[in-house]
């Protein structure tokens, strides 16, 4: 079952990834690379609904998020209009000019909001999923290092890790892309700064109350290298609240990278983003006829964090039952 | 007072049919001739103006005094008013501090605190004649000496003023032979530049003949200080104007109230007539916020409306838009002198594919005039109309293949938006066009700070130009070799020969040939893609009478008043 | 728990030393000064001065003496209570700090008077009654409130409340003078998410009491449903979200850099993000070290909170 679920989310998350970062490099032949992500998604929902069909939380979350990545890889197949180029400027949704149907109306310079929204979630999904797993991977690591290996790892381990928390959320951020640059790359970083501490913690806790355990011990006794034993043995038991805070994180860190992008210290344009909508929409369009502009971002940005918190919640609900 | 030697030939070219009246009011005007005679010269009816040697327009009829005026605009600090590089700087020292001259919203330059103003036919020596009965602040009066005093302190070159970028204040210094480290040349100041002939008259010396004095005199740098200047201005203003500092918080509030008495108790008497606004605020508002200001009523006025927020401006029930064509543009430059760009192929085939005017309507709509790519505008003076670019993807195509590039090219483009996100937009535009003709543009958006750390040094860069009274201006500061603004390192000693001759010719038909020939060398040397001249506009609520739109964004809020 | 004050106060100082030298090392370089140097003359302007002049310049502003120097010089200054002054905006540290951080806490006196009883209130009745239809209209309000980002409710507040309806201001930059109508819309979109967020959390735990074996042991005596749940549950419901509260400190001084932002409100939030992008790195260290001290100290009175409240732990 684990490795049916890794590899589904590899053949999910690498293309995708790859074709964000990497887009201009494969030129008109890139979206082939999204071939291979389409039926992983359906896979991997009806994987989903059936493992939560107890708690419709968990499965309309799963709907949500589904939906979205299955719109991030199929953005280049669909029938949408050209996301950057300005056509028909203020055009109100549902509104045809020169032939052109404009289904949830066109921004301020003419370009078309449905499929600047599709082609937004692109990135949003990339950089936030590997901006959480990068921290996942310091945190964990970092946790593993501390509460099982102890002594001097475990006072740097944890000193480091308070300092980090010892800003609040928003002024690390800021600090970092300032001192960095405003990049998808330095997200990563302010990200990582800013989950890998807790994640450190938790799964430090977890190491400290796992390593009096006998599997451990009978691992210890049969020579294994430490590293072996942290990941084989150790990181698998501890799975569950994890999987639980991982959700949340991925919903805390759309949101950063929205907030971010929108004081202007995020993804750069001019390739569209959801929190790029939304200041284009709030510097420009504060009128209610035109808050289209602004609503149809936010209510995608919105329901994708829903997405996240209701699967968090339901697996949180459905552990409470078992 | 004499009429200038060069007048009857402006006038035999007026009559002649060589010269059009704006352009004979502007350079009579240049010559020290008052604007209103100008005018009448030009058989044409001068706007209206309180007398002949005042430069306000003349006060609108039920104009009320009292009230205080609100403005939204970023409030900056206030130094070192010749060191100022923001435009609000400025506005916020401008009812207190004045200019020798001041530039109107027409682009005619009218007398301030300098009555007038005459040159020697060879246009390098100029005598101004300071006008009498200007009280400072502190009771003083106005003399000579004083303005000698701020026009020497412009023109030092150790004092890193943007002053020395004019043609003025550069000819009253002279290099002493050395170089910095930077490879530059180091300048000092002409020993007998400035002479004080007698309390209300002096004389500048120049080194080389300019024609725009009077209007470098009203650039936004050059306030005049008193002598006992100490900065930063805003612990200790003495100037000349109506109003004088209350309070200064940046990037919070700026407060002036009108002054009653000099600082020795007498009673402060204004030069310029009557004044109505007890109070003028400004808050401070950054640049996107401050239609939703007044569209609250938290502010009256505000210092510019984005063309981005026209939309969200129509809809404030009262509120007036104003707007006015301007000099200033978007340069898209390349540096001549790095790979791609040192290939002139390749820089005319990025011209060709471009289309300016498809950019100009994207990003201003109907507003806004079509650039060609040789900046010098249809406001200036000596503007020589070029045929306009025609765009050539099958030719970029063609230049490509020659150039070795037969697949098409991959080039960055770095915009900082200085000016406004338009510049973005502009790019973008900019972007599409070009993919047409196999040129894979990325364009780099950086912050504004940190845009003003690379911009000489991208080789594909779009800078926003402030707009300038006269097209030689900018071309002197950007183009000439060598000089401090020139970001695309353009080089060309015939360039440089047919600038400095335009600049020294009067003439105005003779000055125009030149002026042919400076635009088309630089227009076929295919340096900027430069597709628009932007238009400026501003907001104001229905109860603020006689707040105009300028197109270097000066707030000149003597006359206005509140209903 | 004097122990515990100790050691946590140590810490503090450890990492404000720490994170100090770290700021301060990394603003000290060319590009940082570079960086001022633009922001103060202009782009134009720096281009202008020679390379002689620029020296000059950054002599007269004192970024030519090593690094340890200026750190240590900083260092005298603060312990002295002198915290620099801000070269953006030309005025004393200290008193910047004093009135931004003011006015943030005026905004966060009104969002926590307003939040605790609405979040805590609305949070025990879902508790209580989990399952019934109350509990599901609060629940799905508040995880789609938390699920909002605060920028979209910002914005959607100001369309609707301010240039729709025009009952307040669009903007917080309070130019009539300080009225409460201008404090609105911040505050508002401040309530939004933490209402929400504690809602969930205090439901959380109000569910799980209510299902302990203690509570229904209670209710099957027959003990009165009211006072089962006054004296019994709510004290142990709450232990958590009380000690969530004091952590809110915490979390309200980072959202409150986007709304302040946002809105113009002039607080820390906002000059924070000032000194951020300007490089007025006297600011931004006494303002970190204010961030720290808030962190720090949010977590000393929820660990405390916590401690004091817990019988079980205080009387381990």
């Amino acid at each position: 079952m684990n490795s049916r679920l890794a590899i589904l989310l590899a053949l999910i998350w690498l293309p995708l990834t790859a074709y964000v970062m990497f887009r201009s490099a494969l030129g008109a032949h890139g979206s082939y690379l999204l071939l291979p992500a389409i039926p992983s998604v359906i896979v991997l929902y009806v994987l989903a609904l059936r493992s939560w069909r107890e708690s419709w939380v968990a499965m309309l979350g799963a709907t949500l998020v589904c939906f979205w990545l299955l719109m991030a890889v199929t953005a280049p197949y669909l029938p949408l209009l050209d996301p950057n180029k300005p056509l028909v400027p203020l055009v109100t949704p549902g509104g045809i000019r020169h032939g052109v149907l404009f289904l949830l109306g066109s921004d301020l310079r003419g370009r078309d909001v449905l499929s600047r929204t599709v082609w937004g979630c692109q990135r949003v999904l990339v950089w936030g999923i590997t901006a959480t797993s990068v921290a996942y991977v310091v945190g964990a690591g970092a946790g593993l290092i501390g509460g099982y290996l102890g002594g001097w790892w475990d006072e740097f381990v944890s000193f480091a890790s308070n300092v980090l928390l010892s800003f609040p959320v928003m002024v690390l951020y800021i600090l970092v892309l300032n001192l960095l640059g405003q990049s998808g790359f330095n997200i990563i970083i302010a990200v990582t700064c800013s989950s890998a501490p807790v994640i450190m913690r938790i799964v430090r806790g977890l190491a400290l109350d796992a390593k009096s355990r006998d599997y451990i011990q009978a691992a210890q006794t049969r020579g294994e290298h430490p590293l072996w034993i942290m990941l084989v043995e150790l990181l698998p038991n501890v799975r569950g609240p994890i999987i639980v805070d991982a959700c949340l994180r991925l919903g805390y860190t759309t949101v950063a990278i929205t907030t971010l992008t929108f004081l202007g210290l995020g993804l750069q344009p001019p390739d569209p983003d959801w929190g790029l909508m939304i200041k284009e929409g709030a510097t420009a369009a504060l009128l209610w006829k035109y808050s289209y502009m602004v609503i149809v971002p936010a209510l995608s940005v919105s329901s994708l964090i829903l997405g996240f918190n209701l699967i968090a919640d339901g697996m949180r609900e459905m552990s409470l039952r078992d | 007072m004499n009429e200038h030697s060069l007048l009857p030939r402006l006038r035999d070219q007026l009559n002649a049919g060589l010269m059009d009246r704006r352009e004979f009011v502007r350079f009579a005007a240049l010559l020290g001739v008052a604007a209103g005679s100008a005018y009448a010269m030009a058989g044409l009816s001068a706007p209206v103006m309180a007398g002949n040697t005042l430069p306000f327009p003349a006060a609108e009829p039920g104009a009320k005094r009292g009230g205080k005026l609100r403005i939204g605009e970023m409030v900056a600090r206030m130094d070192d008013p010749a060191t100022y590089n923001w435009n609000e700087m400025a506005n916020q020292t401008r009812p207190m501090l004045e200019y020798l001259t001041m530039v109107g919203a027409d682009n005619v330059v009218r007398p301030m605190l300098i009555e007038s103003w005459s040159p020697t036919p060879d246009l390098k020596t100029w005598t101004l004649q300071v006008r009498g009965g200007v009280m400072w602040h502190n009771g003083e009066e106005l003399t000579a000496e004083q303005v000698a005093w701020n026009i020497r302190r412009w023109s030092d070159p150790a004092l890193g003023s943007s002053n020395l970028g004019l043609s003025t204040f550069a000819a009253l210094t002279e290099p002493t032979g050395e170089k910095d480290s930077k490879g530059k040349p180091v300048r000092r100041p002409l020993k007998n530049g400035v002479e004080v002939l007698d309390r209300r008259t002096l004389r500048l010396n120049l080194a080389k003949p300019v024609l725009s004095v009077a209007e470098d005199c009203g650039e936004f740098c050059t306030l005049v200080v008193h002598p006992s200047f100490k900065a930063p201005l805003s612990r200790n203003p003495i100037g000349t104007g109506p109003y004088t500092l209350a309070e200064l918080r940046v990037s919070d509030r700026c407060i002036l109230k009108r002054v009653a008495k000099t600082t020795d108790g007498k009673d402060f008497h204004y030069w310029g007539g009557e004044v109505f606004l007890d109070e003028i605020h400004f808050y401070h508002y950054e640049q996107e916020n401050q239609t939703a200001a007044l569209a609250s009523g938290s502010v009256d006025a505000i210092y510019e409306l984005p063309v981005e927020q026209i939309e969200l401006a129509r809809s404030i029930p009262g509120a007036r838009i104003l707007s006015v064509e301007t000099a200033q543009t978007l340069c898209c430059r390349m540096q001549v002198d790095v790979k791609p760009f040192n290939d002139i192929r390749v820089r005319r085939a990025v011209v060709k594919a471009a289309d300016n005017a498809a950019i100009k309507r994207l990003v201003f709509g109907e507003h806004g005039l079509v650039a060609a790519n040789f900046h010098v505008a249809p406001v200036h003076p000596e503007y020589f109309p070029l045929p306009p670019v025609a765009r050539d993807v099958a030719g970029a195509k063609q230049l490509l293949r020659e150039a070795g590039y037969p697949n098409g090219i991959d080039l960055d483009i770095v915009v900082g938006n200085n000016d406004g996100p338009w510049q973005q937009a502009a790019c973008e535009a900019l972007r599409d066009q070009v993919k047409e003709a196999g040129i894979n543009l990325a364009v780099t958006v950086v912050p504004a700070t940190k845009f003003w750390e690379i911009w000489t040094k991208v080789p594909f860069g779009a800078t926003s130009w402030a707009h300038r009274p006269l097209g030689t201006m900018a071309l002197a500061q950007a183009y000439r070799g060598g000089a401090s603004w020139n970001e695309s390192h353009f080089s060309d000693p015939e360039f440089d020969q047919a600038l400095s001759d335009a600049e020294a010719t009067l003439d105005v038909a003779a000055r125009k040939a030149k002026m042919q020939k400076v635009e088309k060398i630089l227009q076929d040397a295919a340096v900027v893609i430069q597709p628009m001249w932007r238009p400026v506009f501003i907001l104001a609520a229905a109860k603020v009478h006689g707040y105009n739109a300028h197109p270097a964004r000066q707030m000149q809020l003597n006359k206005v008043w509140i209903s | 728990m004097g122990n515990l004050i100790v050691r946590r106060v140590t810490q503090m100082l450890l990492i404000m030393l720490t994170v100090s030298l770290l700021l301060f090392a990394i603003f000290d370089s060319d590009q940082f000064r570079e960086k001022v140097a633009v922001a103060e003359l202009g782009g134009f302007g720096v281009a202008t001065l020679s390379a002689g002049d620029y020296h000059e310049w950054l002599e007269k502003k004192g970024f030519n003496q090593p690094f340890l120097v200026r750190y240590g010089q900083w260092l005298r200054a603060v312990l002295h209570g002198d915290l620099g002054q801000s070269i953006e905006k030309d005025v004393a540290v200290s008193t910047l700090l004093k009135e931004s951080l003011a006015n943030t806490a005026i905004l966060a006196f009104f969002v926590f008077l307003i939040m605790i009883p609405v979040s805590l209130t609305l949070g025990v009745l879902a508790g209580m009654n989990v399952g019934s239809a109350l509990d599901r209209v609060i629940s799905i309000a508040a995880v789609f409130t938390t699920s909002i980002p605060q920028i979209a409710t910002a914005v959607l507040l100001t369309v609707i409340l301010a240039l729709g309806l025009g009952w307040v201001p669009a903007k917080s930059a309070m130019t009539d003078g300080w009225s409460f109508r201008a404090l609105v819309l911040p505050l508002l979109t401040l309530l939004v998410y933490d209402i929400g967020y504690l809602v969930r959390m205090t439901r959380a735990a109000m569910a799980e009491v209510m299902a302990s074996q203690y509570i229904r042991t209670a209710v099957l005596k027959g003990l009165p449903y009211r006072r089962v749940i006054l004296r019994h549950a709510l004290r142990n419901a709450l232990i958590v979200p009380v000690t969530l509260i004091f952590l809110e400190l915490n979390g309200v001084l980072s959202q409150v850099v986007v709304v302040e932002v946002f809105f113009q409100y002039a607080g820390f939030g906002r000059m924070l993000f000032d000194a951020a992008n300007f490089g007025d790195i006297q600011v931004l260290q006494a303002a970190t070290l204010v961030a720290v001290a808030v962190a720090v100290g949010s977590q000393l009175l929820s660990d405390a909170a916590y401690v004091f409240l817990n019988p079980r732990v205080r009387f381990a």
